[in-house]
């Protein structure tokens, strides 16, 4: 399958995940449009379409915690930073994605 | 002093290349690895260290002087480089 | 309007305790597991990728989904890790020998 249909199909599938969750597509299409080309090469290359911003451990529990959208594995975290960590997703009422900060769950 | 800045990255990831990109345009030298891009035994050790340093999994991982920031975070960066204004 | 069919899917037999059956009711991709002795029927699709759940791991009520580990609990569809998701699931019987499916949703995929 050609690459710009295997994103159309990830946004389609993604969209009715994160709907219900609260989230929806960052607003910047740019940014979108280029992790989901990365979550396309990482499905190809990988298994899955994994979490263009985070490593895989080689653990398949861990490893599958990061397959993209995992905002309900990541859901206290995310919901701080109003984003999840790639920045695919935010909250529905964000406009401005460049304004949410990047932290980590500890650092809350 | 001069700063010493230290990247971990993947070349998957916008943030990592904003990071980057944030030294740049401020005269901060840095090195930098794309940890994903790496093979074998260099991309393991890379991963293990980025892990140890930021105890997770997430990228970017910056070592500036010494203190972690993970994300990318320029309110941080700020604090922790000397050298620039 | 009546209200919707039954539909008989498979013959009772077929079905066996712990070992999920794809059946295809009116083209629609259905599970049919019989555990603990009790019927239930899910959509044959998970909540993420919409991978086949039939070749998932059954453990109790958790069906386990092959593709990227996305667990429901079969008798509400739930997904364990959010409240918000779920697969649909339907009505189940067993009638003269067969199993039959009602299509019209118990609940709400989602």
């Amino acid at each position: 399958m050609a690459v710009a249909e295997r994103k159309d199909a990830l946004r389609f599938l993604f969209g009715k995940v994160v709907d219900p969750l609260g989230f929806k597509f960052t607003p910047d299409e740019e940014l979108a449009d280029f992790l989901l080309q990365q979550e396309v090469k990482l499905e190809r290359e990988h298994g899955a379409p994994y979490c263009p911003c985070q490593g895989r451990s080689g653990a398949r529990d861990e490893d599958m915690r990061i397959v993209c959208p995992c905002i309900p594995f990541h859901r206290a975290h995310f919901d701080k930073m109003r984003r999840c960590w790639c920045g695919l997703f935010v909250h529905k009422d964000v406009t401005d994605p460049d304004s949410l900060p990047q932290f980590p769950p500890d650092e809350a | 002093m001069a700063d010493e800045v230290f990247l971990y990255t993947l070349s998957t990831c916008p943030w990592c290349r904003k990071a980057k990109q944030w030294f740049t345009e401020r005269g901060v030298a840095f090195e930098a690895v794309d940890v994903d891009l790496l093979s074998g035994q260099e991309q393991e050790a890379a991963a293990e260290k980025a892990h140890q340093l930021s105890g997770g999994r997430r990228f970017p991982v910056a070592v500036i002087n010494g203190e972690v920031v993970v994300g990318f975070n320029p309110e941080r960066y700020r604090e922790l480089v000397n050298g620039t204004g | 309007m009546s209200g919707p069919a039954w539909v008989a899917v498979a013959d009772d037999v077929s079905i066996k305790e712990g070992v999920p059956l794809a059946v295809y009711p009116k083209g629609l991709a259905v599970l049919v597991i019989r555990q603990h002795g009790e019927l239930f029927a899910i959509a044959n699709k998970c909540a993420h990728m919409a991978c086949p759940l039939k070749a998932g791991r059954l453990d109790g009520y958790v069906i386990t989904c092959p593709c990227h580990d996305w667990r429901f609990d079969i008798r509400d569809g739930a997904f364990l890790d959010a409240p918000e998701l779920a697969i649909s699931t339907y009505a189940v019987k067993e009638k003269d020998g067969k199993v039959l499916v009602r299509l019209e949703e118990a609940r709400d995929g989602g």
